[in-house]
């Protein structure tokens, strides 16, 4: 009885944790034309716009970043960086309608925060 | 005392509400110190509700603050969280826990506020009554547990990423023991607190990082003045090693050192119900580089 009730435990625990899905599903009537920054390197707590160009219908567009902060939505997108973000950064763009999706990434490299400097 | 076997069940019922001026936006679920008990005794379960408003703003470079940024960032978060615990045997006690975020928020001035929610992370304890001397009142108890990233760690607004300071799950799994003593003087009782947190490399196709290892140590002092009105005090220290990311590169500024200030008070109801309310207030704040003081 003791030992059921732990196995359950953790069992009923286990099964709450999920996998990542990875559904995607390469388009090819989508084309990215470029993904590019207004400016790069950026220093911590300053700010680069990240802009995607890219061919096909009905586009919708998704942004991920391994370090720093998002803000916006849709083809233009702001990217805040932070102190803890220094180093080279990933920033993967997703362009997606009905026909699948396709992904690039830019690189942002972030130095250390020194105030009055760009 | 086989004779008496107990075959009743004990149910333990605690509602807490908890205000912190720190803590708010870290990784996982924030500390709250209830499984910091004694182990059960056999066939006792106990649940407890707790619910926890964090509220932090400023930045700190090493022990000073910063205010040297050209902005002002606010984070807050209401939590709960649910914990069961359940005396197996007099020398085992299983608990576990589930956290859930209402809300993780991060607010810039002139800038739309980031907002997570939902599930943090499960845990799974096992506390061991390795010594209990009810004459002494002396109990050693220690603990060896997991925690389960069941929350979100994707979360998405307008199919973009959050920022991690707002995911309310920590998006990998911890592994930790403490070791928690209890010895009562009169009609108060002393116990002392150390625990060991280690983070494991949270690596998906975005993302690499690794928190630093957390040692925790606590002294509670415990004095019941009244029957029902139990009153603790709470100094405990927080420390966290700096992350690692990519290329086992060393994040600077991460990881800290804050001594918290945690007063308590317990009102005990009939038939085992009980109510407390808790602060937590850092009263010393020493954090790698720059960072805002979670």
């Amino acid at each position: 009885m003791k030992s059921i009730l732990i196995v359950l435990i953790f069992t009923i625990v286990s099964l709450w944790a999920c996998s990542k899905k990875n559904d995607a599903n390469p388009s090819t009537d989508i084309k990215i034309i470029s993904l590019t920054a207004n400016f790069n390197p950026v220093m911590a707590y300053d700010t680069t716009v990240i802009t995607v160009e890219a061919s096909g219908e009905s586009l919708q567009y998704g942004w991920v970043v391994n370090h720093g902060k998002l803000k916006g939505s849709g083809k233009t997108i702001k990217y805040s960086a932070c102190q803890s973000c220094i180093g080279l950064n990933t920033i993967t763009c997703r362009v997606f309608n009905d026909t699948g999706e396709m992904s690039d990434t830019i690189m942002i490299r972030v130095t250390p925060y020194h105030p009055g400097k760009k | 005392m086989s004779g008496l076997k107990v075959y009743y069940l004990m149910i333990l019922f605690l509602v807490q509400g908890y205000v912190a001026w720190a803590q708010c936006c870290t990784s996982g679920n924030p500390f709250i110190s209830e499984a910091e008990q004694p182990a059960l005794q056999s066939r006792v379960l106990t649940t407890s509700l707790a619910y926890r408003y964090s509220h932090s703003g400023p930045y700190y470079s090493q022990d000073a603050h910063f205010t040297e940024l050209p902005f002002q960032e606010t984070a807050s978060s209401n939590y709960t969280e649910l914990q069961i615990g359940y005396g197996v045997t007099n020398w085992l006690t299983v608990l576990s826990e589930l956290g859930y975020f209402i809300n993780k928020t991060l607010e810039t001035p002139g800038i739309d506020s980031y907002k997570g929610y939902g599930l943090g992370d499960a845990a799974l304890y096992l506390k061991f009554n390795t010594y209990s001397n009810p004459r002494l009142r002396l109990s050693i108890s220690p603990t060896i547990g997991v925690k389960f990233p069941v929350g979100m760690f994707d979360q998405e607004m307008d199919y973009v990423q959050l920022p991690i300071s707002v995911q309310s799950s920590s998006g990998g799994y911890r592994y930790m023991a403490n070791l928690f003593i209890s010895k009562g003087l009169g009609k108060v009782a002393l116990a002392g607190f150390a625990s060991y947190e280690y983070s494991q490399l949270i690596q998906s196709e975005n993302f690499y990082y690794k928190y630093g290892d957390q040692w925790i140590g606590a002294i509670y002092f415990n004095y019941r003045p009244w029957k029902r009105v139990i009153l603790d005090l709470q100094i405990r220290i927080e420390f966290r090693g700096k992350s690692n990311r990519e290329n086992e590169e060393i994040v600077e500024s991460s990881g800290y050192d804050v001594l918290f200030f945690s007063p308590q008070v317990t009102y005990a109801f009939k038939h085992d119900w009980y109510l407390s309310a808790y602060g937590d207030i850092p009263v010393y704040n020493y954090y790698n580089g720059i960072q805002m003081s979670f």
